[in-house]
């Protein structure tokens, strides 16, 4: 896997490519700014960018912006977005053209490496990943009169884990329950949100984003 | 606020008839007040002329091109009295920016007036500032005329004011009688010179009746935008701070660390200088959160009175520093985190510019205000536009309505002096 790292962070930057290099990863350019960055994509063409949020010059939402960009210039590259805190605006600006192999996770799940590791391969092989804490968020917030209030506690256990990104073996590993009890809660949580089989979309990314969206208009 | 009827500072020790050393004390302080009225008579007096020239000039068309110039002196040099005024009487509230035009200075009351003043304080100023210089030393002259009468021709023997020639012993002690006299009317005037000197001042450099408010809050709403704006901004640059610096560090020390585990898992070699690197980023995390939290507030603040904290700061600078704090209690914490900010500030300044020998800071509490004094014998020249910190302490010092002042000619000596409204 050919990955570019834009972080501005030196020290941050040099310790991501060491790691990702330790375990066997390909790191083909590291990058400081968002030009940077953008030219190192047009001149690899890697497999994914692994993206800080905040970079010069203002510090606010160029990382997100410059995701954007290199997406718009190689379709289908795979984007993890590295934030330093909760930004629910990110997320739903990013995600707003679809989910797939995209990632937003808070900067210290790197530490997780096994589980960083994961989650890149699955936003490298066209998955999803959101980090927990912005999923918990999005529940957190969300008023007790949303469609989300009519699943039991369980659904929402494992909607948080859809959200995440992870696959119905995965979330059935991290309940400890059977695929095909997984493969209920799904079922009945496309129920009650009024997902149709017959949608051409893919229902899961679908559920997710309209609870997103909901979410996120709500705040 | 009726800034020029409230009595000024000085008089409201109730000097009692016999109380000579108070009468004395309230004297001196008037003397101080008189000396420093001719400084600014004698630059009222320039810039009279200046104004004389300027209005003849503008006669003949070329004196327009003069008008902004001296427009601006005539306000710096209202500005300056207005500066000395406040320093021993009530506040003195100055006018915005001055006109920039001739139409506009005609128009403007505040320039009428400020013009009204030159004159009278160039005239009556002088005068007054000269006369009170005479009287004390005429005082001392005659006081000592015994001692020296004989030495000098016979003509020339007689009192500072020549009334009479003394020929005799009786007559050289009646003369220093009368110089005793003279220092009795020297006390019992002086003060009242002063005021006089000051009057033309309080009276016409204050904002018209009327406009007294508005031009007050006009001015409290700007130094209270500027308060927030520059609250907003030391938000910002904690938030920076913190996020930039020691957030981004500690991530670097959960990845290294995250990778040490790995490597250690592997058996690689590789886990002891990634956690090298790991304790380097957690040092640098805690070095600058230690820097963060002092540019918050000082930590010795906290538990240590001013004068010490400012104390430590002297004992801390590498030029030898003296600190003259005559103030006692504690002040609002916006206060002294300011005054702290402003000494840490400008003896960083001395220690890196002046090229001092010694430097001194006076911290008195006078007239609702604490006043900080940054002195230093240095090569002077210091300038507010060079980058070199002094902008900051203006800003923070505006920020609680505070003054600031710097004098710092080629050569120096260099005197910084902050004034804090410590509201009592």
């Amino acid at each position: 896997m050919r990955i570019v790292i834009a972080e501005d962070d030196p020290l941050l930057r040099e310790g991501l490519a060491l790691l990702l290099r330790a375990e066997g990863l390909d790191v083909v350019a590291t990058a400081g700014t968002p030009d940077v960055f953008l030219a190192a994509v047009d001149e690899h063409r890697p497999d994914l960018a692994i993206v800080d949020v905040r970079m010069p010059p203002t510090h606010t939402d160029e990382g997100i912006r410059a995701a954007v960009e290199a997406r718009r210039r190689q379709p289908g590259l795979a984007v993890l977005v590295l934030s330093a805190y909760v930004e629910q605006a990110f997320a739903t600006d990013l995600l707003a053209d679809g989910s797939a192999r995209l990632g937003y996770l808070l900067k210290e799940r790197v530490g997780r490496v096994e589980e960083f590791l994961t989650a890149l391969e699955r936003v490298a092989d066209g998955g999803t990943a959101i980090d927990p804490e912005v999923v918990a968020q999005l529940f957190a917030r969300t008023r007790p009169d949303t469609r989300l209030d009519r699943l039991s506690p369980r659904e929402r256990e494992v909607l948080a884990l859809m959200a995440e990104g992870l696959g119905n073996a995965a979330i059935a590993e991290r309940l400890v329950v059977t695929d095909g009890a997984v493969h209920k809660h799904i079922r009945s949580i496309f129920a009650k949100l009024g997902l149709a089989p017959a949608d051409g979309t893919d229902r899961r990314v679908a559920a997710v984003l309209r609870h997103l969206n909901d979410a996120h208009r709500r705040a | 606020m009726p800034a020029h009827d409230a009595p000024p500072a000085t008089a409201q020790e109730p000097a009692r008839p016999w109380d000579v050393f108070a009468r004395a004390r309230t004297a001196l302080d008037a003397f101080e007040h008189l000396v420093g009225g001719i400084g600014t008579a004698i630059l009222a007096l320039i810039t009279l002329l200046w104004l004389v020239f300027t209005a003849a000039a503008c006669l003949f068309g070329v004196g327009l091109f003069l008008v902004p110039g001296t427009l601006r002196a005539l306000r710096a040099v209202a500005g300056r009295e207005r500066v000395r005024l406040s320093r021993w009487g009530p506040e003195v509230i100055g006018p915005g920016p001055s006109p920039t035009g001739l139409r506009q200075a005609v128009a403007d009351p505040a320039t009428r007036r400020e013009v009204g003043w030159v004159a009278s304080h160039a005239l009556l100023g002088t005068v007054l500032g000269l006369v009170g210089l005479t009287l004390p030393l005429t005082s001392a002259t005659d006081a000592a005329f015994p001692l020296w009468w004989s030495f000098v021709p016979p003509s020339e023997a007689t009192p500072s004011l020549g009334l009479w020639t003394v020929t005799d012993w009786p007559g050289a002690f009646a003369v220093s009688l009368l110089g005793i006299g003279w220092f009795a009317v020297t006390l019992a005037v002086a003060p009242g010179m002063a005021r006089l000197q000051a009057w033309p001042g309080r009276r016409l450099l204050t904002p018209p009746p009327g406009t007294d408010l508005v031009t007050r809050v006009a001015e409290l709403t700007a130094t209270r935008a500027a308060a927030l704006d520059a609250h907003a901004t030391e938000l910002r640059r904690i938030e920076r701070a913190l996020h930039d610096g020691t957030q981004n560090r500690l991530v670097a020390v959960t990845v290294l660390l995250g990778a040490s585990r790995r490597a250690v898992s592997r058996g690689s070699a590789d886990a002891d200088a990634l956690l090298e690197r790991a304790q380097d980023a957690a040092e640098q995390a805690l070095a600058e959160l230690r820097a963060v939290v002092r540019g918050i507030l000082p930590p010795v603040l906290a538990d240590r009175s001013l004068t010490d904290a400012l104390s430590g700061l002297a004992g801390s600078c590498p030029v030898p520093c003296r600190v003259d704090a005559d103030v006692e209690g504690r002040f609002a914490a916006s206060v002294e985190a300011t005054a702290y900010f402003v000494v840490a500030e400008a003896l960083t300044n001395v220690a890196r510019h002046s090229g001092a020998r010694a430097a001194s800071v006076t911290v008195r509490h006078r007239d609702g205000r604490l006043w900080l004094k940054v002195t230093d014998d240095g090569r002077g020249g210091a300038d507010e536009h060079g980058g070199s910190g002094l902008a900051g302490i203006r800003k923070r010092v505006e920020a609680l309505d505070g003054v600031l002042t710097l004098a710092s000619p080629p050569g120096g000596p260099t005197t910084l002096e902050a004034g804090l409204p410590c509201g009592s």
